[in-house]
């Protein structure tokens, strides 16, 4: 495919319009004032000082909001819009200052006194279980979408498992060689450059419009409804761009809130968070504890394995959309390995952190960074080495994974072949210590999701496709023009493709999953059958797509990771990061690259240098000074190598990548530091430091 | 406060309080092309070019602005459309949130003389972005340095 991205001049010129840049007559901004506290009691709030200030418009608390229920979520209603009588992380909204213009709706919100008794606080998840651990939550079980009960112990968000335990450790007993060791990852933070942002405008006529940073119009359209028992056909939730998401757009973010906020004042609301806002106060990636054990027989073959999982949910359960209310990236840490008996509990609490939701690939990067270092370490102790035990190991065709899904092919030893076969031209610093480490990553494929999408005739000959959902950057818009240009025989000019208000299309399940492709290849794919039998006298066909499957199939990427140590201090250079990944047809090769590109350097940025640095229940890296993400000098060479040939699904026959490469790095540089030095990191992010100290303290070689 | 400068190669005066920011103010003048990302000066997202250098505009106050030369994406994208070109044919973006930034700071690439692509790794290090994994913008800048 050559013809260039649907977006990009429109995104080279500036002339792009997301959610910060909407501006409508008679707006107003709004601005919170937060919890300084991780738990306490709301003794007092007062906001006389702010409301004299001039250019202040109203000052709100929870009292005042127009709501049925001043809690919101994506699946579990525990969030509060504004926090009432206590709050339970530092980051709470608490009163909200309506002005004339942001700068002055933040300065009021920062007169605003609030007396507050100081409550215990549990700020580790290790702490939150324990008995008799100060409660985040009295009766958690009571929120709507609530998947615990009073005995699932204290703090429980929700704890997802599959296996037998006993079975499991019986297995283990019989093992010659066995691994036994606590991998850990800090609290994350998605990193999109763009901040939410929200305007909302509703109308005495009972309509509601929002353009918010939200990837999921329809889920967020139906969360506004339920709060505030509103027709879901009187809300329109806007197209618009978003700068950026990775999971962290999900969430009805603000929208609540100015929803709220529209209503009290009567004239449109804008909310955008500063950065460090939006650090401190989102749904970044869980932090996590994982013991693993995997146990091998005298042929190295994999005999059992126990994967036990702790993770810091945070204040919130209501950031996370899936029933079962936890990662399913957790559970499935084991897919792409024949392992007889293999038990995994994955369980999220409640703290009095920053509540954790989705970022790419959800509970994967944690779960591949424990599970692929553990599997290394088996290698190198039992005198495998670490390619031959995964090769051993590793599923092929016709194999049960330890799920009982028998995928239609698995090639994740021709990808692991791939990825170790590549030439190495690098130069290692004089006196370093070089080193190569390895990890496997697979994934099921998405069902086809719930979409749908109407094609019109335009003028002169155009077809417009209006699709449901927001360009995030990955390129699914793209995706739609180029079938529908080839499927009806049209030039790329004759398609034109746009993202259309929630109340002119019926559904959409939002973007994720590494689904987006998938959906829309079937949507289209339905659309231009019925276009193409469409009589002459009528212009439009509309498709709604069913929540289905195709498979059970999947994919997988490898990556080796080239690494050099400097002896002297720990410092780590990744010099290569070779992704090696299972595909079947591209859409779109340079869309494709790019996500493998960006997600390489994702995994990279997890490995070595993202950190939120919570810790006494506050956020310490509250800009991207300290939260660092990394820049173009920082990143390592990056080197693809394709398996092309793969049997994928759907009408395209295509594999998802989204959510592939980012998996595998931390463990895959884990596994090169300890191939170049003897030490074994087992806590993200790897610094010079903690290498520094690990040679010193006697494991190095 | 009057304050003069030039804007896109036009003479612009601005009764305005010179402690703002340049960010503000210029979005305030519709053009919204410059971003606000991290807000403290270290994604990029916001870069103008003033004096043919690059300035992340929510640290620069606008007083500072004055009497100097300032441009923005969208001054630039009719300046220096073979720029812009080398963006969208390499697909230098996905997002698009920080690309008006890289643009910019491509732009002013010349205020250092970066010519290597290590010189411009070095250069372009002040524009984070966290989508593409930095292979497409680094070619596009590439093109363009080895065009002009």
């Amino acid at each position: 495919m050559s013809e260039r991205r649907i977006d990009a001049v429109a995104k080279a010129t500036g002339a792009s319009k997301y959610t910060a840049d909407v501006v409508l007559e008679g707006m107003a901004y709004a601005a919170v004032k937060r919890s300084d506290f991780p738990s306490a009691l709301i003794e007092n709030i007062d906001t006389s000082i702010a409301e004299k200030m001039e250019g202040v418009l109203g000052v709100f608390t929870a009292k005042d909001l127009p709501v049925k229920t001043n809690l919101y979520g994506r699946r579990v209603f525990d969030v509060p819009i504004l926090a009432d009588g206590r709050v339970r992380r530092v980051g709470d909204p608490i009163a909200a200052v309506v002005g004339t213009s942001r700068e002055i709706a933040e300065a009021a919100a920062e007169l605003i006194e609030i007396d507050y008794k100081e409550l215990p606080a549990v700020t580790t998840a290790r702490e939150a279980i324990k008995s008799g651990a100060p409660l985040v939550h009295e009766r958690p079980w009571e929120y709507d979408g609530a998947v615990v009960t009073p005995d699932s112990g204290s703090n429980i968000q929700s704890i997802d498992t599959h296996g037998s335990l006993e079975a499991s450790e019986a297995a283990l007993r019989n093992a010659v060689h066995i691994v036994d060791e606590i991998y850990t990852t800090p609290g994350d933070h998605q990193g999109y450059i763009e901040p939410q942002s929200c305007v909302v405008d509703y109308q005495n006529d009972g309509t509601l419009t929002v353009w918010a940073t939200n990837k999921s119009p329809y889920r967020l359209r139906d969360v506004l409804a339920t709060v505030f028992s509103l027709d879901p056909k009187k809300i329109e939730v806007m197209p618009t761009i978003l700068g950026g998401d990775f999971g962290g757009k999900g969430a009805p973010g603000d929208a609540p809130l100015c929803t709220a906020l529209s209503m009290l004042m009567k004239r449109p609301i804008k909310m955008t968070l500063r950065y460090g806002e939006d650090l401190l106060s989102t749904d970044g990636r869980h932090g996590s504890e994982i013991r693993v054990r995997l146990g091998i027989d005298g042929e190295g073959k994999l005999l059992g394995g126990i994967m036990e999982a702790l993770l810091d949910g945070g204040a919130y359960a209501g950031f996370k959309p899936v029933p079962t209310v936890n990662l399913h990236g957790i559970v499935d840490a084991a897919i792409a390995y024949r392992i007889p008996e293999f038990f995994v509990e994955s369980k999220i609490v409640y703290t009095n952190n920053q509540p954790k939701g989705h970022m790419r690939a959800p509970g994967s990067p944690q779960a591949a960074f424990a599970f692929e270092s553990a599997i290394d370490e088996l290698g190198r102790r039992s005198g495998m080495g670490p390619v031959k035990i995964r090769e051993v190991n590793l599923l092929s065709d016709g194999d049960v994974n330890p799920y009982g899904d028998t995928w239609i092919e698995h090639r994740g030893k021709e990808v692991l072949a791939l990825a170790t076969s590549q030439p190495n031209n690098l130069q290692v610093p004089k006196g370093w210590l070089y080193g190569e480490g390895v990890a496997v990553y697979a994934r099921s494929m998405a069902a086809v999701p719930k979409t749908s999408l109407r094609l019109r005739r335009g003028q002169g000959g155009k077809i417009i496709a209006e699709v449901p959902i927001p360009e995030n950057g990955a390129g699914g818009q793209t995706v739609v023009r180029e079938m529908l240009r080839s499927g009806l025989g049209l030039s790329a000019d004759q398609v034109e493709v746009k993202q259309v208000s929630t109340s002119l299309l019926p559904t959409d399940a939002g973007v994720g999953g590494s689904r987006v492709s998938l959906g829309v290849t079937v949507a289209v794919a339905n659309a231009i059958k019925l276009w193409k039998q469409l009589p002459a006298d009528q212009d439009l066909v509309e498709v709604t797509t069913t929540e289905g499957s195709d498979g059970p199939s999947g994919a997988y990427s490898v990556q080796l990771a080239r690494v050099a140590v400097d002896p002297a201090t720990g410092q780590l250079k990744v010099l290569e990061i070779i992704s090696a990944v299972d595909v079947a047809e591209i859409v779109n090769e340079k869309a494709h690259q790019m996500q493998i590109d960006g997600g390489t350097v994702m995994g990279f940025g997890f490995a070595v240098m993202e950190d939120l640095l919570e810790d006494d229940g506050r956020v310490w890296a509250l800009s991207m000074g300290d939260f660092k993400i990394p820049n173009v000098a920082d990143i390592p060479t990056l080197t693809t190598v394709l398996l092309r040939g793969g049997r994928g699904v759907g009408p395209n026959n295509i594999k998802a990548v989204g959510e592939l490469t980012n998996c595998p790095t931390a463990a895959a540089i884990a596994n090169a530091v300890a191939d170049a030095t003897g030490a074994r990191l087992r806590k993200l992010p790897i610094k010079a430091e903690a290498i520094y100290w690990a040679m010193k303290e006697g494991n190095a070689r | 406060m009057k304050i003069t400068f030039n804007l896109n190669g036009k003479g612009m005066e601005l009764d305005v309080d010179p402690m703002s920011l340049a960010l503000d103010v210029i979005r305030g003048l519709s053009l919204t092309g410059t971003k606000e990302g991290c807000g403290v000066g270290v994604c990029g997202a916001c870069t103008i070019m003033v004096n043919g250098s690059p300035v992340s505009s929510c640290i620069c106050l606008v007083g500072t602005l004055s009497d100097k030369d300032v441009w923005t994406i969208e001054g630039l994208a009719e300046k220096m459309p073979e720029l812009i070109d080398s963006f969208v044919e390499k697909e230098g973006m996905q997002c698009g949130i920080c690309t008006p930034g890289q643009i910019v700071a491509a732009a002013a690439i010349d205020s250092v003389g970066a010519s290597s692509p290590e010189d411009i790794k070095k250069y372009m290090a002040g524009n984070l972005c966290r989508c593409t994994g930095y292979q497409t913008i680094l070619s596009a800048v590439e093109e363009y340095v080895a065009i002009n």
